[in-house]
């Protein structure tokens, strides 16, 4: 071992340490502001609802392919053997660290492949009491889909994120709905004999 | 039981009011409206020395035949000025004190929400219950 593997070490050593102890943004204040700030200027920028949606769920989708690495190393969790797996640890671990908040699942189908996660309160929202006038169709929290999506696919597991109610459109909880699409077939190849 | 409660903000014009009943409106604005002197003359009396972290409660401003006149100025001097029935008994400096906090708590929230610009006059529905409750809770 040379002297230049110490540092990564060290930074893995510390990693593995924080999560012992989940941290849990203390400031969470500035988050929610500067989300709020985010999406009030994609309105300003964007007539159409739609248009700030897909941009929200695109960042989202962004965030989370970059996220799922930083999420893998302070969880340290084994691989996952079903799709319930999967939502149940993206509830209870992935939420729990970077928002501080425990959706509930329930499956919705027989086939096990489409699941929800029901907030009561969406952290992202907190001081948002109502979508403005002209913007009912307006997705607050997209961003958190795109995320889902985007790690999900990172994992190699292809999703859709969607949001099936929402509090800030009086709907009584905000439910997530994901459901997992199947995978192509991957080719086989095969050594010429 | 307050009567009315009003949030002026920095350039002095009434934010958010609201009065029970809600005829006197009209009433309670030009009361509210000759206290501010008050408000800015107290303040200056008071000066550094009771600087309390949240901000600077006057306590009683002015009593008339009918309401006594509450006031009290945020960091960022907004004010909120609230009218209370003279009927009831004297209430205590740290019971208004307590509500105007509550007030103050509730004022932040509705500053975070990113949609309305600064200055918009807008009835936030989670402020109005919290005055709601106050103005039936102080007697």
């Amino acid at each position: 071992m040379g002297v230049s593997d110490t540092p990564t070490l060290d930074k893995h050593l510390s990693r593995q340490q924080e999560t012992r102890t989940p941290v849990v943004a203390k400031n969470k204040d500035l988050l929610i502001l500067t989300y709020g700030a985010l999406v009030a200027q994609l309105c300003k920028d964007y007539e159409k609802e739609e248009d700030v949606n897909k941009y929200l769920d695109k960042m989202g989708y962004g965030i989370g392919t970059r996220l799922v690495e930083d999420f893998l190393a302070r969880s340290s969790l084994r691989r996952c053997h079903s799709y319930s797996e999967v939502t149940h640890i993206i509830a209870e671990v992935a939420f729990k660290m970077y928002l501080g908040v425990t959706p509930s699942v329930t499956c919705k189908n027989s086939s096990r492949n489409e699941f929800s996660l029901i907030l009561d309160k969406t952290p992202l929202s907190e001081f948002v009491e109502m979508l403005p006038a002209g913007r009912s169709s307006l997705c607050y929290c997209s961003l958190l889909c795109g995320i889902i999506r985007g790690a999900l696919e990172m994992v190699h597991l292809a999703a859709d994120v969607t949001f099936l109610q929402d509090k800030l459109k009086g709907d009584s909880v905000t439910e997530i709905g994901i459901t997992f699409l199947k995978q192509p077939e991957e080719k086989k190849y095969r050594w010429k004999q | 039981m307050a009567v009315c409660i009003m949030v002026i903000v920095k350039e002095n014009y009434p934010f958010y009011v609201r009065s029970i009943p809600v005829e006197n409106e009209l009433k309670f604005h030009s009361v509210v409206h000759t206290s501010l002197d008050l408000v800015d003359e107290k303040i200056s009396a008071m000066g550094k020395a009771l600087v309390d972290q949240r901000g600077l409660c006057p306590g009683l401003l002015y009593p008339t035949e009918d309401y006594k006149v509450y006031g009290y100025v945020t960091n960022s001097k907004v004010k909120f000025v609230t009218l209370v029935d003279s009927s009831n008994t004297a209430h205590r400096d740290n019971e208004i004190c307590s509500m105007f906090w509550k007030l103050h708590n509730s004022y932040t929230d509705v500053t975070c929400n990113p949609f309305p610009n600064p200055g918009d006059r807008i009835r936030p529905r989670v402020f109005d219950n919290m005055v709601t409750s106050l103005m039936t809770q102080v007697c």
